[in-house]
């Protein structure tokens, strides 16, 4: 009990020394500064704008007022949010950016429905007690600190002086009480570390509701942010469909469609040499236009197959089954799918599962790969695996595990990598059972 | 003749190599992009070159500019395009400096030797070869539906074959009628679409493609 006593009070007491409270003291200034002459102008344009636009006549420039109110607000919140996040800390992102709308009543509809700037009204409005508040944090500190210096004082002042002298007391009543003697001035001092104490850990509480206040008033809404997340991600969705479609493309070019001309060349020869007789060159260039012929089918399957395969229409476990058989590390599935998910999420599920095996096969020099699949509650797939390779996966290094990621996250899937460096690897892949 | 061959996809440069010397034609360079194209080119100075217009290191139109780059510095050298699809941008590209020595085919018409090889003559000896399928989308896209549509269907043919850049001679050959039939109906088409008559065939390739619809200026062939 006295243990925790003494720890309590050695952090209270020394509280003013720590680096933070630099930083709470210096937000405070700041902040006093930029609440205060934000709250002054903000509230007398409001004011007026909304009195003048209350009458008849100056209606247009009353509305003019409280859009530009709004667009300052924005301004103040931009710089109110910034200050906070460098100097206490936070990590608050802008909220989503205004979209002028067109035309005259279409951009003052727009402008009026700012909530994001309303928000940041709310704002400077409720600053003005938390200025009050911080300014007094400062004058405490302030005045602690003069406090302090009067054993000093007293010696230095003595010597010439025969009247007492006053000491700096921070509440607003009682008058300042005087010093006749150097126990008095002691007394001053510790005055003083009471009041640089009790500053520095107002400035702090101040502070913390500051915080949520910038949080909760100019961040962005939980909507907004929703959308924006969405934004993104269709965005890398579409991307991703169009490399797809460009690979395909490619990949026709320069296989089965090379092939097939070359066949028709070779075939075209022969039908010339047919005339001359000459049997030898004639079933040599059948021969190699029946090669051209076979490659092109190959190269034909297998760009089906990536596209779709075909023995995915079975089941999401046979053709996980058939992606082990064909693996060069040694594969093992274990399938606990109590029903099938939809075919897009079948569709990632697999590829994943092949990127990973194909990444393992290339990199980790494993002698065993499992993959494990499942539904973890209803409504959630989980695709699991794992190598007993050397580790050291990143998916920052090499854009394969990047893409797989982004892919998943296009439907709010999750990919957690478990690669440290010796082994082992393991990857999950949380996926919704519907896309 | 003697010919230089640019294109990467190995298979078919070794295909088109044989082809042409099968027809007793000298492949004096067979190159896979570009610059060694131009570099061939420069040192044998062959009679025709023929090239693909997708090649290394993009894949997009390396070989279009390297033809282009090609009719400007050597004039010498018909120069023959290839390409898997037909892009009308390109053509009318080609043709700007205009229509001596130039053809722009697609890959498949190698399939049919025959008509390979004389698109290859008649670029060589300076004239002009067109793939009909490029013609036949200009004639499609063309907005003069009013005067093709005064033309016999026979006419026609032979508009399209003028297009494509034959001779009077080609023409007969591949309708399969006299050299007379032929110049009547040249003589009759370039009336009624109001096209001034022209000796020289490369002259007359542009004459009808401008008339088909915004091609390239007449110029010196």
């Amino acid at each position: 009990m006295e243990e925790e006593l003494w720890r309590v009070g050695g952090i209270v007491l020394r509280a003013p020394l720590a680096r933070q409270t630099r930083r709470d003291l210096l937000y405070c200034c700041v902040s006093v500064l930029a609440g205060v002459l934000g709250f002054v102008v903000v509230v007398a344009l409001l004011a007026f704008g909304l009195t003048v636009s209350a009458s008849v006549l100056g209606t247009v420039v009353g509305l003019l007022l409280i859009t530009l109110t709004l667009r300052l607000s924005r301004r103040l919140g931009s710089l109110h949010r910034r200050l906070s996040n460098r100097l206490l800390g936070q990590h608050v992102e802008a909220p989503q950016r205004f979209q002028p709308g067109t035309g005259v009543l279409g951009r003052l509809d727009r402008r009026l429905r700012d909530r994001a700037a309303w928000r940041g009204i709310w704002y400077s409005l409720v600053k003005l007690p938390v200025a009050f508040a911080q300014f007094y944090a400062l004058v405490l500190v302030v005045c602690g600190l003069i406090d302090l210096s009067y054993p000093v004082v007293w010696v230095l002042y003595r010597h010439g002086n025969p009247a007492p002298l006053r000491m700096l007391q921070p509440l607003p009543f009682g008058g300042s009480p005087s010093i006749h003697s150097w126990v008095g001035s002691y007394f001053a001092a510790l005055v003083g570390v009471v009041c640089v104490v009790a500053g520095t850990w107002l400035a702090r509480g101040i502070n913390a509701g500051d915080r949520v206040l910038v949080r909760n008033l100019l961040g962005p809404t939980s909507m907004a942010e929703r959308v924006s997340e969405l934004e993104r991600t269709r965005t890398l969705a579409v991307e991703d469909s169009a490399a797809a479609l460009r690979r395909v493309e490619r990949d026709l070019h320069d296989g089965a469609q090379m092939r097939l001309a070359a066949l028709a060349m070779n075939l075209g020869m022969a039908r010339e040499k047919l005339d001359d007789q000459d049997d030898a060159t004639v079933r040599e260039l059948i021969d190699a236009a029946h090669r051209n012929a076979v490659d092109a089918l190959a190269d034909l399957r297998d760009l089906a197959r990536g596209i779709h395969p075909p023995v995915l229409d079975s089941g999401l476990a046979s053709a996980l089954d058939s992606l082990a058989a064909s693996s060069a590390i040694p594969a093992s599935v274990t399938a606990d799918l109590g029903q099938r998910p939809a075919p897009a999420i079948e569709t990632i599920a697999y590829f994943c599962a092949a990127e990973l095996i194909a990444n393992a096969t290339k990199h980790s020099y494993a002698n065993q790969i499992t993959i494990k699949i499942s539904t973890e509650r209803a409504g959630v797939l989980r695709l699991e695996v794992a190598d007993d390779g050397v580790g050291g996966a990143d998916a920052a290094r090499g854009s394969g595990l990047a893409g797989l990621v982004q892919r998943v996250s296009t439907v709010d899937g999750r990919v957690d990598l478990s690669s440290p460096p010796g082994g082992p690897t393991l990857v999950t892949v949380v996926l919704p059972m519907k896309a | 003749m003697r010919v230089v061959i640019a294109e990467d996809a190995a298979l078919l440069r070794e295909g088109l190599t044989r082809l042409l010397e099968d027809r007793g034609h000298t492949i004096c360079a067979a190159v896979s992009d570009g610059d060694a194209l131009l570099a061939v080119v420069a040192e044998h100075r062959p009679d025709v070159a023929v090239v693909d217009i997708r090649m290394p290191p993009t894949h997009t139109d390396e070989g279009l500019r390297a033809a282009l780059k090609l009719r400007h510095d050597f004039p010498g050298t018909g120069v023959l395009v290839f390409s898997q699809y037909i892009e009308t941008s390109y053509s009318a590209q080609l043709l700007e400096g205009g229509a001596a020595g130039v053809g722009y085919l697609l890959k498949d018409r190698v399939a049919n030797v025959a008509e390979f090889s004389a698109a290859l003559q008649r670029v060589a000896d300076g004239g002009t070869a067109l793939d009909p399928e490029v013609v036949s989308q200009l004639f499609r896209a063309s907005r003069q539906r009013g005067g093709l549509a005064t033309l016999t269907p026979r006419e026609r043919q032979v508009l399209a074959l003028m297009a494509e850049g034959r001779s009077n001679a080609g023409i007969a050959a591949e309708l399969v009628v006299s050299g007379g039939a032929v110049e009547k109906h040249v003589a009759s088409i370039f009336t009624k679409l109001g096209l001034p008559p022209d000796e020289s065939d490369n002259r007359r390739v542009l004459a009808v493609l401008r008339y088909l619809g915004g091609k390239p200026q007449l110029q010196d062939g």
